[in-house]
């Protein structure tokens, strides 16, 4: 379970990152944080593994605050998929895979074992392991960045923009596996993301930010229903219409 | 093989290595300094600019300028030390050398690490803070593997900046290649001044060629590469330590100022050495000032230096006592104050001399400096640069009653030219300078000693006053170099055609003493 209470992140000119942002997300749930650029929601998700640390408020991660241990043993604990992948272009994939359990002192033989067994669990296959990120292609190194943030068996999976810049047939095939790993290891996954659309079909539910702060907080279902305000509304407009374009086209066409 | 390439190969071991590593040393030393520079620029971002700045500047200063500067500041350095614990720094040699190479070689390492460590993707070092990387594993695992390449190729334009300047050292008292180069201008020796530059531009390119294999080995994570550059470096190193330390013989270090008759007295005590199964090794090229305190400090044996220049430069005297009262109150002074002892004078003086043609002298009837002040008021005087302003030529002026219709200046190879054009009647020379004796010029007497003495005399450091293969090697010389056998053999060594090399002048200097 992770809560934020009272959460600020104001920057010394006064302008406010994350204004009084309070949620409680249950085990287990796939959530999505949806905004525009700048809304607070990259800065929310990074408050969890304190790559930034609020200015006022509380994180709790498991009724624990974040704050109790030292930054990097909290973040060996944390599964993290990071806008831009940030795989380390010096290392094969295997050590990729591998590092934090490195830092978590596990032995080579478990490290090489965890290893194997990641790259079967986000299908690819073992041959991988020797190369190097740069002779990889986009969506092999999404599915090595997701088997990095699972490696250390850590419970809650924070995501920042994991499917931006690939083809919608692998982006598809991503979020489906995703999803898939979320409930086959019964994770707490928080996904940042500003496509709708991604948020809809793959989460359980969605929280929608503006300007630093929390605007909507539902279901997908109770999204589609609508009534959850104007901002949401204009969000759920586009996939919405596109998708009924296209229904109608297969309509007129099939 | 010509002679002057045989010597020049004959000291390539001793030059080459003392080279190397004085520039391997320098390149560790600045590696060792910019560590903590560099991460005090990484962490601290505001300091970055500033201390790159600096670096800069430092590099603005001449290499040969900034050598010198140490001088100076290891000089009060040493004196603040003898103070305190009994035991001065060296302020010539290795250490000054060492230490201006270092200041010059910190911007090139500083300039591409600061670069390459922040040239590193942020989106790399946030996912590193993220996996839960500390900060010091991020720097070490990440940031300096990655920054490697650029990091490398500073150490490369380091070194060889590093080897090149490596040259200038010369004049502070360290052995390098650029002792070819500074003894080969002197004596107009055209071969030893390319030798050295052709040595120097070698290593540089070796060096270049092995660090760039380095850095492209880094760069593609080739291990086998970055070892075999890596090879080449440490067996250059290796061969260059057992070269100067690995014989294990004593070597005795002698010292000479940059003109061929200090290179031609330097070689021949340097063949009496080793007549007597030692090594010896000449430190050629150092000015008046440094070489008397190298001595003093022992970092040379023995050096030739003349009487009237040890009264004024070293003792501050202004008077001038007769011969035998200079040099023994030198003998006593020099002993009592530095611990250097004077061996004993060669038989033949350098002091400053007026000189005419024989038949201008015989017409005019003059002999002797008194006879010149009578006719001196129809005469011009050529002098070197130096000569008007030395206190030589004021005590002349004052003794004899000398003066001239006019004086000019001329640069020292100009002024015997002077005279064989006519542009002047009186020249300002050397005593001992060869072009006297192949001008037949007539150097005029000093009947009222007005001149002090500039006899030649050997000296000998504090530490190796009592040794006994010195003293059984250069005694023999103490009044075996008359006035005559050394513008001999300053005359071979200068002359336009047929010009010997000062090993070649000392042998026929030394000839007479089998």
């Amino acid at each position: 379970m992770i809560v934020f209470r009272n959460v600020s992140l104001r920057y010394d000119s006064g302008a406010a990152a994350l204004d009084n942002v309070s949620a409680v997300i249950a085990k287990g749930t796939f959530l999505a944080l949806v905004g525009a650029s700048g809304s607070g929601k990259t800065s929310l998700l990074k408050t969890i593994n304190r790559l930034i640390e609020p200015t006022s408020g509380v994180v709790l991660c498991d009724g624990v605050d974040v704050r109790s241990q030292s930054a990097p043993e909290l973040r060996r604990r944390i599964g993290c998929v990071f806008q831009g992948l940030g795989l380390f272009p010096h290392m094969s994939v295997a050590e990729n895979i591998g590092i934090t359990t490195e830092l978590l002192g596990w032995s080579r033989a478990d490290i090489d074992a965890r290893v194997a067994e990641l790259l079967a669990l986000v299908e690819l296959p073992q041959e991988v392991a020797t190369r190097r990120p740069a002779a990889l292609s986009g969506g092999q190194r999404q599915r090595v960045a997701l088997a990095r943030a699972l490696a250390a068996r850590s419970p809650v999976m924070l995501m920042d923009e994991p499917f931006s810049g690939l083809d919608p047939v692998t982006r598809d095939s991503l979020m489906q596996a995703c999803r898939k790993l979320h409930d086959q290891l019964g994770l707490t996954t928080i996904m940042v993301t500003h496509d709708m659309q991604e948020a809809l079909l793959c989460a359980d539910r969605i929280l929608v930010m503006a300007k630093g702060r929390l605007v909507a907080d539902d279901t997908p279902a109770a999204f589609l229903r609508g009534g959850a305000g104007p901002e949401v509304a204009s969000l759920i407009e586009v996939p919405r219409r596109q998708s009924e374009r296209i229904q109608d086209m297969m309509r007129a066409h099939g | 093989m010509d002679e002057r390439l045989r010597a020049a190969w004959r000291v390539l071991p001793d030059y080459l290595s003392q080279h190397v590593l004085l520039c391997a040393s320098a390149l560790a030393l600045a590696l060792i300094v910019c560590a903590p520079l560099t991460l005090l620029a990484l962490r601290r971002p505001r300091f970055a600019g500033p201390l790159v700045a600096a670096a800069s500047l430092i590099q603005t200063i001449p290499a040969l300028a900034l050598m010198a500067l140490f001088y100076p500041l290891l000089l009060a350095l040493s004196a603040v030390t003898s103070a305190a614990f009994g035991r001065g720094v060296p302020a010539l040699g290795f250490l000054p050398a060492l230490l201006a190479l270092t200041l010059y070689a910190l911007l090139p390492i500083l300039r591409n690490a600061v670069a390459g460590l922040r040239g590193v993707d942020a989106d790399v070092i946030e996912a590193a803070r993220g996996v839960g990387m500390t900060e010091w594993q991020i720097l070490a695992r990440v940031q300096a593997p990655l920054s490697a390449p650029v990091v490398m190729a500073g150490v490369r334009t380091a070194a060889v900046w590093t080897i090149g300047a490596a040259t200038l050292a010369t004049p502070v008292g360290q052995t390098t290649l650029g002792n070819y180069i500074f003894s080969g201008l002197q004596t107009e020796n055209w071969v030893a001044v390319i030798f050295g530059c052709v040595m120097s531009a070698l290593v540089a390119i070796v060096v270049d060629f092995a660090l760039g294999t380095v850095e492209h080995g880094v760069a593609a994570r080739d291990r086998r590469r970055v070892g075999a550059g890596a090879l080449v470096i440490i067996v250059g190193i290796g061969t260059a330590l057992v070269a100067t330390y690995g014989s294990g013989a004593k070597t005795y270090v002698i010292g000479a100022k940059n003109f061929s008759e200090q290179f031609i007295l330097a070689e021949a005590m340097s063949r009496r050495v080793e007549g007597q199964g030692a090594n010896a090794r000449i430190q050629p090229g150092l000015g008046s000032a440094v070489i008397y305190r190298a001595l003093a400090g022992s970092d040379l044996d023995v050096y030739v230096d003349y009487a009237g220049t040890l009264w004024n430069n070293v003792l501050g005297r202004t008077d001038t006592p007769p011969r035998d009262e200079m040099i023994a109150e030198l003998t006593r002074a020099l002993y009592q104050r530095d611990g250097v002892r004077v061996l004993g004078a060669l038989g033949f003086e350098n002091a400053y001399a007026l000189a005419m043609k024989p038949e201008r002298a015989a017409a005019l009837g003059v002999a002797s400096i008194a006879d010149l002040a009578r006719v001196a008021p129809q005469l011009t005087l050529g002098a070197d640069l130096e000569f008007l302003e030395r206190p030589e030529w004021a005590t002349m002026r004052t003794v004899y009653g000398l003066f001239f219709r006019a004086t000019r200046s001329f640069s020292p190879t100009f002024v015997y030219r002077a005279l064989a054009t006519g542009e002047a009647d009186v020249v300002s020379a050397f005593s001992s300078d060869g072009r006297i004796e192949a001008q037949r010029l007539v150097v005029l007497v000093d009947p009222k000693g007005a001149i002090p003495a500039y006899d030649a005399l050997v000296l000998l450091s504090p530490k190796r006053r009592d040794d006994p293969v010195l003293l059984r090697a250069l005694t023999p010389l103490i009044g075996g170099i008359g006035p005559d056998a050394m513008r001999a053999a300053n005359y071979a060594a200068d002359r336009d055609a047929d010009k010997q090399t000062p090993a070649q002048a000392a042998q026929a200097l030394l000839a007479p003493l089998r």
